[in-house]
């Protein structure tokens, strides 16, 4: 407990904005063990990213397993898994070409002004994510209709290197971006800082003094459908069951996730 | 500290960081400064440029505005409680992000140095549950007042028109004929008929001699002709104990925190002269803080002093910890400062927990053991686990032998108990604890017996045996440990496991493991195992379990926390100590409305038993008692409520008895209601002042024990508050619930505000002139050498520029300085620009064996001798010195059982919600859980013949129409879909306690005759407290924990009933 975490993922940080963009390579870990399932990190990007009503680019999904008293509960939080070999790519610059494109540090970049112009193109990457991690922005507020539409709706978006506001991203569809623009300006993505359970991290894979490299060649780790052969860039730890969580870091969230 | 400058390179500063705090250095970070000197200048000097980089990032036009410090603001949450220390961003004048504060202790482990240079610790954000950032949407609540309201129909009609400051002001203070035009004809007192006693000599004297005759040291006769010239000041001359009418003016501040808290007691007591302020605490978990109060009281010079009120577990460093109701991810005290010590226990195999909880709480979701107890019979879980431990000797001998701080010393322990002092057993069970005076030996020590021989408990070390039964000069004694074991051994293993419905080999695991740490392990409770009517006993068990491994003050065992500077000045006494600054100051007298504090049998209303209403000499803030007993006028009525942040007709247990009370105004003529929106209780005020939110205004809330560093949190305004602007005192200042305790001074001439109200030449007639003092005083420290270095002029500055979206009526720098002393400036914006001030995290905190840095250092008391020697004032009998199990019982004493209603029904709270400010106001929130459900375990539900999704109304013996029946409204069923689950013990329905709400903008509301519709979506799910039994003898109100005085909500069976 001695070490803060943050700080030491804030230097990773800081040290790989220092090499080109190209040889960087940002990945997230998340230890499914300490997800306590509290939403604080969907409810962050709800804020940071001015989601549109009613979505957030990282959800919490949580399940029962097994019957009374032996229960288990588990809790799996997901979001862009910003894929080396992104299907929704594919799917929706075959619609609009450009509509989709992959930074050199690998986050997976939608250009909302392609995706607002031509909507076919957010429905068929949102159809092609096996993720199911791109929402749709129907316009719409959550103030709307009731005695004051609320100034935290209609302020300036940040993503990316722009800046948007909601009447520009209506119809486009949208996504979790790594938190490309707190990146870009020295900060970690915002579910990672905001994690009271201390599962979420992130950095650069290329460098192997990170905290990222560390977890990854410590653990047992694995991906969302990783046969899909998407490659992932999010990574999970554990976890097997309650019993001891330590040993535990099998892959029993894969039989639901497969 | 060094001197901070914006320049100085972000890299090497987070180097530092990483070298002060990290103590373990990461690998990398031995990688570089062990293999050789030359690689780490190399990183150096790449990380200078990665700075140089940011900066420009962060500064470039276009780039990331809440990126940096200008245009951040620190303050402090109160979604909940834990009151999280906050970063909140500004865009524009607006709040559009809230994080944690990483220099707190509470949201970084370990946080960031205090010598950070705001520039950097603006990129760090620090973690943050999602009630706190959702504050955004409770701030930006398009259901805010802004306007004061005035009723225009009845009391809950929800029909208003809104009236200027000045003239509700003026009507609330000097009383009158206030809605006639609406049809009431009757006077209505003011404020200014209940401001009877004025002066502070003659205050004072009453105080004094009202007190002697409670005692019956002086007779009420002498009474009356002594005070003779003000007996028409007082309540009743007949009864001087009850207090000037001063009393019958009534504050329920529910949930204010510290620095309102010091503001209302130091106005209320001593500047009108009422003794009723109350917080809300006996509808949160009061049982447990009485429990740690009496498990923690000193004896010096005949009389038990204070105790403490809280511990928590070491959980960072800890090898097990049993949750009692609690755990460490929803609720408790609280998620973002207690889950990640978890967590990181359990991935590093560190840690284990274990959780007592009906329903599967998220915390269970990552217990080795989860326990579901049949609700309310902790007590005898505990006791079970302590008959498996004496049985197997698995206690800590030579600490509970320690009988002084002497012996606890030369047994290298810092903390002591009570387990061999030995009690007198009386013919109706154990009473005090044995003086030497009683067997000729000595004067008022305590008494052990070492080897068969009995010894004075003086300053020396003195250990006594742990078990004896005998008699000694004629006199029946036992020790405090033989006492606790006989209880734990009143049933056999085999009966306690029926009790509390826990199989005996999982009760014996549980007592293993928990024994199997040293101290390394920790017993924890918070609201779950108290908030019955047997909540103190419970909780005193749960103690008992710590104090037998003797964990307190260890590293990984129980602990007090690093505690706090305090605010008030009166440690360093300077530069304002506020205690003394009240000139004028009243002496506030007489027994309180809800009996609390006070002893029956040492009051003139001392009739025999049973009383008319129960007493409550152990416990305080009695929420539920308040407005039942101004209905009864026992022991006497209120005039004029004043409802701040608190909605007792909603969140207390059958809270609708107190609507019913508040609907009818020849009962309480005057409330008011300081609110940021119209709540469900507020609803039924005469007059709603709209308050500044939390974001918007000052406060020093205290810090969970759970942190071990010492820790000062600072609220302070982040953006403008949105209320009106009115003039008090000559001085233009947002409507807020401290412009409307001024005005009342103003038009009163109150002691100690307005012109020289802190002294000469110190003026209270705005809110900073009081909390600025409280901020300088924290920069100060408590002792000399503990100040704050001065803000360098780089600081200054860009204090000013995250200022600059203020008005001048929020933010007057000369203003501010003159508040704050214009010396004590530079401090003041050094801890304003943190938003408080913490401790270090240093290589002591790091230390994972040993003890705590902040030690409790005292004795802990296995036997309660207070609880023990006082009587129940219905029943007349003695209280148990020593945790008992008791089953849940009425104000009478007798056994609550309610024949056709199968299912008990317990609440609990979502990480996502907090009281009525989060759920489902909240619409991030709501977006995740739009509404809530009856959980019900999926056999139990098939049983009764439901499915998932059903809808379903609870029905109770005291609700049998199962609703919400509200006065002048339409009444609100309490009805909801039935979820059903594995994690949930059978024959238990829970409901989450957010939802159900018809005010908070779930109802349409009439202002000025014109109407604003509701949201539906605030007017989802359900709110189970009207199903809470009605306590058969009070009749008016919930039942409620006789010593600890918690509202009982996990005592009543319910029946599920389709709907």
């Amino acid at each position: 407990m001695a070490i803060n975490e943050i700080v030491r993922m804030h230097e990773d940080l800081e040290r790989a904005l220092a090499k080109p963009a190209a040889k960087r390579s940002w990945v997230m870990v998340i230890d499914t063990r300490k997800c306590v399932g509290d939403h604080a990190c969907t409810v962050s990007c709800m804020a940071e990213n001015v989601c549109p009503p009613g979505t957030s680019f990282r959800r919490v999904f949580e399940t029962e397993y097994n019957d009374y008293p032996g229960v288990d509960r588990f809790f799996m939080p997901t979001n862009c898994q910003h894929c080396e070999r992104p299907p929704c790519a594919k799917a929706a610059n075959n619609v609009a070409a450009g509509a989709v494109s992959q930074r050199p540090d690998g986050i997976v970049v939608f250009d909302t002004k392609v995706l607002a112009a031509k909507p076919a193109a957010g429905r068929a990457a949102a159809k092609a994510c096996p993720y199911t991690a791109i929402v749709a922005d129907e316009g719409g507020y959550y103030t709307e209709g009731t005695p004051k539409l609320e100034p935290y709706e209609t302020r300036t978006i940040f993503e990316l290197d722009r800046t948007l506001s909601r009447r520009q991203t209506k119809g486009a569809v949208r996504k979790c971006t790594f938190c490309a623009h707190r990146l870009d300006a020295g900060m970690l993505p915002a579910c990672v800082t905001t994690c009271i359970g201390r599962a979420m991290y992130f950095g650069d894979a290329n460098d192997p003094t990170s905290l990222v490299s560390e977890l990854l060649a410590k653990n047992a780790t694995w991906q969302i459908k990783a046969n899909l052969k998407t490659r992932p860039r999010v990574h999970y730890i554990g976890f097997a069951g309650r019993a001891d969580m330590a040993t535990a870091t099998a892959t029993s969230c894969m039989e639901c996730h497969q | 500290m060094k001197a901070s400058t914006p320049e100085s390179s972000t890299a090497c500063r987070l180097e530092e960081t990483a070298r002060e705090q990290g103590l373990h250095l990461t690998r990398r970070s031995l990688l570089a400064t062990g293999a050789l000197l030359g690689a780490s200048a190399a990183l150096f000097s790449k990380v200078d440029r990665a700075h140089a980089l940011l900066a420009n990032i962060a500064n470039a036009p276009g780039g990331y505005p809440l990126a940096r410090a200008e245009n951040v603001i620190y303050s402090v949450c109160l979604q909940c409680h834990t009151a999280c220390p906050i970063k909140v961003k500004i865009l524009d004048g607006v709040a559009v992000k809230i994080d944690g504060n990483p220099y707190s202790a509470q949201n970084m482990i370990p946080n960031l140095p205090q010598d950070t240079p705001i520039e950097v610790a603006a990129r760090i954000d620090a973690k943050l549950c999602p009630k706190g950032q959702a504050g955004i949407q409770s701030l930006y609540d398009p259901y805010r007042l802004v306007k004061v309201l005035k009723r225009k129909g009845p009391r809950g009609s929800n029909q208003w028109e809104t009236i200027p400051f000045d003239r509700a002001i003026d009507e609330i203070v000097n009383g009158g004929r206030l809605f006639a035009h609406i049809g009431e004809d009757r006077h209505v007192p003011g404020l200014k008929d209940l401001y009877a006693l004025k002066d502070a000599k003659v205050a004072k004297a009453m105080a004094a001699d009202a007190k002697a005759v409670a005692k019956g040291k002086m007779s009420v006769a002498a009474f009356k002709a002594k005070h003779r010239a003000n007996l028409g000041a007082l309540i009743d001359p007949d009864h001087p104990d009850l207090g000037p009418k001063n009393n019958q003016f009534v504050m329920m501040c529910g949930r204010i925190e510290h620095g309102r808290k010091e503001l209302a007691k130091r106005w209320l007591k001593g500047s009108f002269g009422s003794v009723n302020f109350y917080e809300h605490t006996t509808i949160c978990e009061q049982s447990h803080h009485i429990a740690y109060n009496e498990a923690t009281r000193q004896y010096k010079k005949g009389k038990w002093g204070k105790g403490k009120h809280h511990m928590k577990p070491d959980a960072a460093n800890s090898e097990f910890v049993i949750y009692f109701g609690t755990g460490f991810v929803e609720a408790n005290f609280g998620p973002p400062a207690m889950a990640e010590k978890v967590t990181d226990g359990l991935a590093s195999g560190r840690l284990k927990v274990a959780v007592v909880d009906p329903r599967m709480s998220k915390s269970a979701a990552k217990a080795w053991k989860w326990l579901p107890i049949k609700p309310g019979t902790d007590a005898a879980l505990a006791l079970a686990m302590i008959q498996w431990m004496i049985r197997h000797k698995r206690y800590d001998q030579a600490y509970l032998q320690a009988a002084n701080k002497a012996a606890a010393k030369a047994a290298g322990e810092s903390t002591w108990s009570n387990a061999t002092h030995l009690v007198r057993i009386e013919d109706d069970g154990p009473g005090k604890l044995l003086r030497a005076t009683d067997i000729g030996m000595g004067g008022d020590e305590f008494v052990v017996v070492k080897n068969g021989k009995p010894a004075a408990v003086g300053k020396e070390p003195v250990t006594g045996d742990l078990e004896y039964a005998g008699e000694i000069k004629g006199v029946k004694v036992k020790t405090a440990f033989t006492i606790l074991k006989e209880e734990a051994e009143s049933r056999s293993m085999h009966e306690w496991s029926e009790i509390c419905g826990i199989p005996v080999a999982d009760i014996e695991a549980v007592a293993r493991e928990f024994t199997s740490h040293g101290k390394k392990a920790g017993a924890e409770m918070y609201r779950g195992p108290v908030q019955h009517t047997n909540g103190y006993y419970n909780g005193q068990a749960i103690i008992a379990l710590n104090v037998l491994i003797g964990n307190i003050d260890h590293k990984g065992g129980m602990t007090t926390g690093g505690g706090h500077w305090h605010e008030d000045g009166s440690k360093l006494k300077k530069p304002f100590n506020m205690k003394k600054m009240h000139p004028g100051k009243l002496h506030a007298f007489g027994h309180k409305l809800s009996r609390e504090k006070s002893a029956y049998e040492k009051s003139t209303l001392f009739e025999g038993y049973p009383a008319k209403r129960p007493w409550y000499p152990f416990t305080g803030n009695l929420y539920q008692e308040i407005i039942p007993s101004a209905a009864d006028r026992y022991p006497y009525g209120c005039q004029a409520l004043w409802l701040h942040k608190g909605t007792p007709g909603f969140a207390t247990p059958a809270g609708q008895t107190a609507l019913e009370i508040l609907a009818d105004p020849a009962i309480i003529p005057l409330v008011f209601a300081t609110d940021i929106v119209v709540g469900e209780t507020s609803m039924y005020a005469d007059y709603i002042f709209p308050d500044t939110a939390i974001w918007e205004r000052w406060g020093t809330p205290h810090t969970t024990p759970d942190v071990p560093q010492r820790a000062s949190k600072i609220r302070q305004p982040t953006v403008e508050p949105m209320t009106e602007v009115v003039k008090v005192f000559g001085e233009k200042q947002h409507c807020s619930w401290e412009a409307v305790l001024l005005a009342i001074s103003e038009r009163l001439g109150l002691p100690g505000t307005g012109k020289d109200g802190f002294g000469p030449g110190l003026d209270f007639t705005t809110r900073e002139d009081f909390f600025l003092k409280f901020v300088a005083n924290l920069a100060w420290g408590d002792k000399e050498g503990q100040a704050v270095p001065d803000a360098s002029a780089a600081e200054l500055k860009t204090f000013m520029a995250a200022r600059r979206h203020f008005s001048k009526v929020t933010f007057d720098p000369k203003r501010w300085q003159r508040a704050a002393g214009k010396a004590n400036w530079p401090k003041v914006v050094t801890i304003l620009n943190r938003g408080g001030r913490w401790e270090d995290w240093n290589r002591k905190f790091a230390a994972t064996d040993g003890f705590v840095v902040h030690k409790y250092k005292k004795g802990m008391n296995l036997y309660a001798e207070k609880v023990a020697a006082q009587r129940h004032s219905m029943t007349g009998k003695r209280f148990s010195g020593v945790a008992v199990y008791e089953p849940a019982k009425d104000a009478a004493g007798r056994e609550v059982k309610d024949r056709g209603f199968p299912l008990r029904l317990i609440t609990y709270k979502e990480i996502l919600g907090g009281q009525s400010r989060t759920l489902p106001n909240n619409y991030w929130l709501s977006a995740i859980l739009p509404e809530n459900f009856i959980l019900i375990n999926a056999e139990t539900a098939a049983q009764y013949g439901f499915k998932d999704g059903d809808k379903a109304r609870l029905v109770s013996a005291t609700n049998p129409t199962g609703e919400w029946r509200l006065p002048n409204r339409d009444n609100v069923p309490m009805v909801g879909r039935i979820k059903t689950v594995e994690g949930m013990r059978p024959g238990v329905v829970a409901v989450s306690w957010h939802f159900g709400h018809w005010g908070y903008g779930a109802s349409d509301t009439k202002i000025d005759g014109r109407m604003i519709k509701g949201d539906p979506r605030r007017r989802t799910g359900l709110c189970p407290n009207a199903a809470m039994r009605v306590d058969p003898v009070v009749g008016n109100a919930c039942m409620t924990d006789p010593i600890g005085g918690s509202s009982s909500f996990y005592d009543t069976d319910v029946k599920l009933v389709k709907a």
